[in-house]
């Protein structure tokens, strides 16, 4: 069987790529770690400004010993039924106190960070809030980002 | 947001209702829970099953050696509604 090569012909099926990944390797053990929540399902103080329900990527900072109380959400991307019910089923903030009060974890970061994914200004969350985001989390020293979303 | 806390060098695991979604997006590395959007974590008000999927995941971070990889997670939540 012999085949008919056309050069440079590109196929009209879309086929979705995957961009190339970023790594970093784990060099502690979890005792070791102190650990950040981020989350992409607009959670924040109760007391903090809401997000814009349709494109917002500002981003808000979430105490580490915030009380599971004093938070909620606002995100206009899911239905928020059962994170109203239970902010923990999103943003796992006394799941995590309670790893590290066990010694599961060295300890929970200092700040958390909520922001409302799910789209709007792609290029703006890629460019600005994540690099953003990203340096307060390597500034306060945490060792590893545990994080919901998608 | 998971490659910028990545590529500033810190590990990450993100714990997903949508993998194939977050696989399309590039995430690192992730796990795969039995839970609609908006409750990645697990049932609300269920501490038993948040803590084990949290626990999970960490454990995960460790564990997982391949860029990209995602592991499913023996938790299942349906929400009713």
């Amino acid at each position: 069987m012999s085949f008919t090569v056309v050069r440079g012909l590109q196929s009209e099926i879309f086929i979705p790529t995957v961009p190339p990944v970023f790594w970093t390797r784990v060099s502690k053990s979890l005792n070791e770690m102190v650990v950040a929540l981020v989350t992409a399902g607009g959670v924040h103080l109760k007391s903090d400004k809401t997000f814009r329900l349709a494109g917002d990527s500002s981003y808000r900072r979430i105490p580490g010993d915030a009380k599971s109380d004093d938070l909620m959400v606002s995100h206009g991307g899911y239905d928020n039924t059962d994170v109203n019910k239970d902010i923990n089923c999103m943003f796992p903030i006394d799941r995590i106190k309670e790893l590290a009060k066990e010694g599961f974890i060295k300890g929970v970061a200092s700040t958390h960070i909520g922001f409302m994914g799910g789209g709007g200004n792609i290029a703006a969350f890629t460019e600005i809030t994540g690099p953003e985001i990203a340096g307060e989390l390597v500034e306060q020293n945490v060792d590893a980002v545990l994080m919901t979303a998608g | 947001m998971q490659r910028a806390i990545e590529e500033a060098g810190i590990p990450t695991i993100i714990i997903a209702a949508l993998p194939l979604v977050v696989r399309q997006s590039g995430a690192p590395r992730a796990v795969a829970p039995l839970v609609p959007m908006g409750a990645n974590a697990g049932e609300p008000n269920n501490k038993e099953m948040q803590r084990a999927i949290v626990k999970d995941s960490l454990k995960n971070l460790v564990s997982i050696e391949t860029p990209g990889g995602i592991v499913s997670l023996p938790y299942e939540y349906v929400a009713h509604v």
